[in-house]
């Protein structure tokens, strides 16, 4: 997974490209790190570029989103197709975050 | 030795460079793989790439290095070989081997077997199920659910089996960031990243596929089935694997004390599965020869007359024989006919309705149901006037029906006609054999034109370049071409064509283009006028209607230029190695063969060592991925900045392009598919300027 981050106001917003799993671990930590030191009131992760995502993956959304609240900060998930759209409705996570088209 | 005096062919084996050659033979002598240590005797092949393997060839083994496991993948999509098996120091197959013994020869479509540290950090799940799809073993519209549920196993076999890392309870970022620095330790350490990983599949006679995941941890007690919990809390969806593949497969079960995991898949009954004749799928189901007599006159034809009663058989083999069949064999019942019909494979039967044992209904059926026997002419006889039964024979696979008492010259006729139609449907068949194999050896033609993995590697080297390249056709023959054309020691003259169409046409095309582009002398100077002077030529040869596209370009190391004319061909990618930037250049243009003045613009840009080039056919963005989506335009500069930035520029960018391609591609491609890359070679010297 590789990822780009582009702040504007106080709205962050990450692309996310690849495939979102398991082994993604280092990344995904310097991601948490990069927008845990912008204040944005808004976190859009966009996941439209991710062609694949496991459980593992999943549990590091739900990382983000401690993280977010911890600054209160509000987590959007955008643009999920395919088989991650399948995920996030499979593990339900409408009842968690703000999804997005 | 094996058993009972067999003799076994020596296994052959294909091994990937660069080789630790010492590794290497303690890996093929010891009995951990073949049993009956068969691999010290083996036949070897050595390869940088999948491509520098023979397609034609079958391999029982290829090992794979551990330091370019990566570009190696993409060898169980493109390698005739079922079983795939990293050779690294400390492997210990322990009770997962022997993988291969002298009495059972293969016992799986496809196995691959890595050390948890490479497999770790590479899309293992993916490529099998791609290659499993590729071979036909599972359809494209499972393959998706198929994934996820590998994945998973997958993920867990390694993270808690063979790491023995605990992802239970509520995972907090300190948590997190704790098992990702744990995670990194126990990959470095042998006795957990040197723990063997290995997937297998497994097509059953039923249809079914049976994929197992095998792990050397501590093994575990399976949880007790129960629903997935409903909402996901605040508890780590790490452990919630085993429920999403319970709802992803037909039945999971474990193996070895929870060391193997086994998943089936029943296949999609509404699609059938594409075969694939480039692998065989299931190994132990080979293909059977059916002795087919020669049928050349229908009075060689051999006929099984089946009859209960011995006066009726004589009374049919008389009339049979007054007309001059000779070949005829008989059998005494139903199950009689059935062994019979194996024995000889008859041109034509006749078959009584009534008979002890198995009736005719029930012989039509089974011979019916298998497919050697689908097509042989069945005359049924009977005495049954009423309209049921004739219905009934014939919706049971009756060719025809013939009434008793016989009647000497309608048997004889009806007899005749049937064999005539026989020997036409075998004739015909023979006839699109003989053409596929034409097909084939022009494929084979054709497949020359294109400049073999280490003739282009070799060109790359003279000239401080790295070239890769994928090239695959869509049928038999096609229309796409790519070459290398040196001038000069610091210029190298590239060209990729693709003809309208595919098959017969496109591939004669193709021919009389290479010809063109061999015979013309002057390729160096201007690429517009190179190509202005082949566009003359071509619609001179060309019927009207028939056109090509095709961008010609000349690398210049020295000046660091890059020249190039294009004929409508796809808009080529340059980009920058150390940045991951990539631009589509121009590639408009009038295509060749259209008409005969068309005047091409050279165009000029710089290329350094930095730059790589991309060149590839319209298949790569014309193909409907899996999410329903061309790869174009952007979505294809994505997909090369991320190859870039991930391999950090390392070499075989076309072959990685094509890997993750093929990943989401159907298994048929519409049109063939051609890329090229070309960039400095990763060596740190100075480049003269």
């Amino acid at each position: 997974m590789n990822y780009t981050t582009a702040q504007s106001g106080d709205t962050i917003k990450v692309d996310l490209v690849g495939r979102f799993t398991f082994g993604d671990h280092s990344s995904f930590r310097k991601l948490i790190e990069e927008i845990r030191g912008q204040s944005a009131e808004t976190q859009i992760l966009d996941l439209s570029g991710v062609e694949f995502i496991d459980s593992a993956g999943l549990g590091m959304l739900l990382l983000a989103r401690d993280e977010g609240e911890k600054i209160r900060a509000t987590v959007i998930l955008k643009g999920a197709q395919g088989q991650v759209k399948r995920m996030l409705e499979v593990a339900r996570f409408d009842t968690l975050f703000k999804l997005e088209d | 030795m094996s058993p009972a005096g067999e003799t076994f062919p020596r296994p052959r084996v294909a091994i990937a460079e660069p080789v630790n050659h010492d590794r290497v033979s303690a890996i093929l002598a010891g009995k951990q793989i073949f049993d009956d240590g068969a691999g010290a005797e083996a036949d070897l092949s050595f390869g940088r790439s999948p491509e520098d393997f023979q397609h034609g060839n079958r391999y029982q083994l290829c090992l794979i290095p551990q330091e370019s496991s990566r570009e190696w993948l993409g060898a169980l999509v493109r390698l005739n070989c079922n079983y795939f098996i990293e050779s690294f120091d400390q492997i210990d197959l322990r009770d997962l081997g022997p993988i291969r013994t002298a009495q059972r020869g293969a016992k799986w479509d496809l196995l691959v077997c890595m050390s948890t540290q490479s497999a770790y950090q590479l899309p293992m799940a993916r490529k099998f199920v791609t290659a499993l799809r590729h071979r036909g073993i599972i359809h494209d519209t499972i393959a998706p659910t198929v994934e996820m549920a590998v994945q998973e196993a997958f993920a867990n076999s390694l993270v808690h089996g063979n790491l023995e890392l605990d992802t239970t309870g509520h995972l907090t970022m300190d948590r997190f960031n704790a098992l990702g620095e744990e995670t990194a330790r126990r990959l470095e350490a042998p006795a957990y990243g040197g723990r063997v990983i290995m997937l297998t599949a497994k097509k059953r006679r039923n249809g079914n596929v049976e994929i197992s995941i095998n792990d050397q941890g501590n093994g575990f007690t399976p949880p007790p089935e129960k629903p997935a919990p409903k909402l996901p809390g605040s508890e780590s969806t790490f452990g919630r694997g085993l429920p999403l593949i319970r709802s992803l497969c037909q039945n999971v079960s474990f193996e070895r004390g929870g060391r193997t995991i086994k998943l089936t898949f029943t296949p999609d009954t509404k699609a059938s599965m594409p075969l694939n004749s480039n692998f065989a799928a299931g190994v132990e189901e080979a293909e059977k020869a059916i002795g087919e007599s020669d049928l050349r006159n229908p009075r060689d034809a051999t006929i099984l007359i089946a009859d209960d009663a011995m006066i009726s058989r004589e009374i049919i083999a008389s009339y049979l024989r007054s007309d001059g069949f000779t070949n005829l064999v008989f059998a005494k019942d139903g199950e009689d006919a059935l062994e019979q019909v194996r024995k000889h494979n008859p041109d034509l039967i006749i078959l009584d309705i009534i008979m002890p044992k198995m009736d005719g209904y029930a012989v039509c059926k089974a011979l019916r149901a298998d497919p050697a026997y689908a097509e042989t002419p069945i005359i049924a006889q009977t005495a049954l006037e009423e309209n049921e039964g004739r219905t009934r024979i014939f919706e049971d696979g009756a060719t025809d029906l013939i009434l008793k008492p016989l009647n000497k010259a309608e048997l004889i006729a009806r007899t005749r006609i049937h064999l005539e139609n026989r020997l036409l449907v075998k004739q015909l068949q023979a006839y699109q054999e003989r053409t596929q194999s034409e097909l084939e050896l022009a494929r084979d033609m054709q497949e020359m034109l294109i400049p073999k993995p280490e003739q282009y590697r070799g060109i790359g080297l003279d000239y401080g370049m790295t070239i890769s390249a994928s090239f695959q056709m869509s049928s038999e023959l096609g229309g796409d071409m790519w070459g290398l054309a040196p001038i000069d020691k610091d210029r190298l003259g590239v060209y990729i064509v693709d003809f309208a169409g595919h098959g017969l046409g496109a591939a004669l095309n193709t021919f009389r283009l290479h010809s063109l582009i061999w015979s013309e002398e002057d390729r160096g100077e201007d690429p517009g006028t190179y190509l202005e002077a082949l566009n003359r030529h071509l619609k001179g040869l060309l019927p009207v209607g028939q056109y090509a596209t095709m961008l010609y370009g000349v690398i210049d190391r020295a000046k660091e230029t890059f020249r190039y004319a294009s004929a409508a061909c796809t808009s080529p990618v340059l980009g920058n190695i150390k940045t991951g930037s990539t631009v589509f250049l121009d590639g408009s243009g009038v295509p060749l063969g259209v008409i005969r003045d068309a005047q091409y613009e050279t165009r000029e840009l710089t290329f350094t060592t930095d730059n790589f080039l991309l060149l590839y056919s319209d298949a790569l963005i014309e193909t409907v991925l899996d999410d329903g989506v061309f790869l174009e335009d952007d979505r294809l500069l994505k997909m090369v900045h991320n190859i870039v930035t991930e391999t950090n520029g390392s070499t075989d960018l076309a072959s990685n392009l094509a890997d993750q391609f093929m990943d989401r591609a159907p298994v048929k491609l519409h049109d063939d598919f051609t890329v090229v890359s070309l960039q400095s070679a990763d060596i740190s010297g100075p480049k003269a300027s």
